[in-house]
């Protein structure tokens, strides 16, 4: 089940590599995540597993250079964001959690500051923020306040705000994370029509999420990486919830 | 859009979205209005009493020179809107980074094509915007005083170059409080603490040995703002508090920093 194999064989996608070797991260005595290494490879569905405190976001905060690793390494497409956070923030859209948006800003001037932060201007900027409109449904809420919409709406603003610059590496985190069902369903649809055009990394405690839109799947348990291999294999044990517990052999 | 100007722009966006924005700028136009009025009326009174002890009516001789609108009316004025201004600036930068951290929002700042420099940077350009706002406002009734007291428009530039000046020194200084915390609170009484502390530190003369007392009259931002109230424009005045900027500028970074390694 350690085994790290993407799809040599497979014709090149869209997308982003990562590497992490031995990626370690602390907070003081607590150890967050601990010699984690695995590849996702450019175009991949990749799901990091585990319960709430395995170090899923902890990951993926060393990903986009939020966090600097304690020691070990990761790099995106080659470049560590330690030393290039911009090289690899260029490559990466981010859906953080539902709340984590700005509540008292109108839908189309979030996205306008979203597409500026990233560098677009002018008609390419005013492109991408009608695209990601449209795409995303919310041309109907273009002009209310983020803080007054739904919270399924407030999700699709953070996945049309991660779509602007039209990453080659989607990190997802939590995304349906305290939505309803329709909601949940709303979003992964949105998800699943991403798979292949580019690298996604999804952070979910969610198996029935991870099993739907991912292809591989890490399983972390207190910051250990206890399983990696393709999602149904990983999963397709008779009790995977064992993995959340820290015992991966059950699954196997 | 540079991602700095869309900073900048977003910034003044959240800003002016918050109750605290409008009743700061509400509070300084108040608070001058009613300064200026209270002084003005017992600036009259003065003259009354001039004018009745006198018996044959307003007599311009007899009243003392330091009786004037500039010395009544219009430096009293500034002298109180600059302690408005310690009293109303932090409520105005205690959210910026502070609330950016409290909801997670700071980790989108972080990846976008941001620098940790353009973060800081556009924060800051966005509050010092907002205080120059504030005392464009406050700028209405004093600015009288240049046509009926013949003050002169240099002197009262002077004025508000000081009341810039302090107003920036006092915004960066709750700016580099907010960066260190997630905490509003903590960040408002923190810059309270500091700004009130270098206020004014000549209470400390009657005891402290004349050299750490100099010093200390050095850095305090009274004495400074006073050269200005009182018409000189001197650059030792106007590097001082460009270097309160700057030290705070430089903490807000090395916060933003130290988040990323602690």
């Amino acid at each position: 089940m350690e085994s790290d194999e993407g799809d040599a064989g497979a014709p090149a996608r869209a997308g982003a590599s990562v590497q992490a070797v031995e990626l370690t991260r602390r907070f003081g005595d607590h150890v967050a995540l601990d010699a984690v290494s695995l590849q996702i490879t450019a175009g991949e569905s990749f799901a990091l597993l585990g319960a709430n405190g395995a170090g899923k976001t902890t990951f993926i905060r060393l990903v986009t250079g939020y966090l600097v690793p304690s020691s070990g390494e990761v790099r995106v497409d080659g470049i560590s964001p330690v030393t290039d956070a911009r090289a690899v923030n260029a490559r990466v859209g981010f859906v953080a959690e539902t709340s984590r948006l700005y509540s008292e800003l109108g839908v189309r001037s979030f996205l306008r500051f979203a597409a500026g932060a990233r560098g677009l201007r002018g008609e390419a900027a005013r492109h991408a923020v009608a695209r990601a409109l449209g795409s995303f449904d919310l041309e109907s809420v273009a002009s209310r306040l983020i803080g007054h919409l739904s919270k399924g709406f407030q999700q699709r603003v953070s996945l049309a705000q991660a779509f602007l610059h039209d990453p080659s590496l989607l990190i997802v985190d939590e995304p349906t994370s305290g939505l309803d069902p329709a909601q949940q369903a709303e979003v992964r649809r949105l998800l699943r029509d991403v798979r292949g055009r580019r690298t996604v990394l999804l952070c979910t405690h969610d198996l029935g999420e991870a099993r739907e839109l991912t292809e591989r799947v890490a399983v972390l348990h207190r910051g250990r990486q206890i399983a990696l291999g393709p999602t149904a294999e990983v999963l397709g044990g008779a009790d995977p919830l064992r993995l959340f517990r820290g015992e991966p052999e059950a699954a196997a | 859009m540079t991602p700095l100007v869309a900073l900048v722009r977003k910034e003044v966006a959240i800003l002016f979205g918050s109750p605290m924005a409008w009743l700061t700028l509400t509070g300084v136009a108040l608070v001058t209005a009613l300064l200026f009025f209270d002084h003005l009326r017992l600036y009259n009174q003065i003259l009354f009493l001039y004018a009745s002890t006198n018996m044959g009516g307003f007599e311009t001789d007899t009243v003392p020179v330091y009786v004037n609108l500039r010395d009544q009316v219009f430096l009293p004025v500034m002298e109180t809107l600059a302690l408005t201004l310690i009293g109303l600036v932090p409520l105005v930068t205690m959210r910026v980074f502070a609330e950016e951290r409290a909801r997670g929002t700071d980790e989108l700042l972080a990846t976008t094509l941001l620098t940790p420099n353009q973060i800081v940077l556009g924060k800051f350009l966005a509050t010092w915007l907002f205080v120059v706002l504030m005392l464009g406002l406050s700028f209405v009734y004093p600015a009288t005083s240049v046509v009926r007291a013949g003050l002169g428009l240099p002197h009262l530039l002077a004025v508000y170059l000081g009341l810039f000046g302090l107003g920036i020194a006092l915004a960066s200084v709750g700016l580099a409080c907010s960066a260190f915390t997630a905490n509003q609170l903590l960040a408002a009484i923190s810059a309270y603490a500091v700004a009130f502390v270098f206020y004014d530190f000549r209470w400390t003369a009657s005891f402290a040995p004349e050299p750490v007392a100099r010093f200390l009259d050095a850095i305090s931002l009274h004495p400074r703002f006073g050269a200005f109230a009182e018409g000189l424009v001197r650059l030792g005045d106007m590097v001082y508090f460009a270097g309160y900027a700057l030290v705070a500028l430089a903490l807000a970074r090395f916060s933003l920093e130290q988040a990323r390694v602690r």
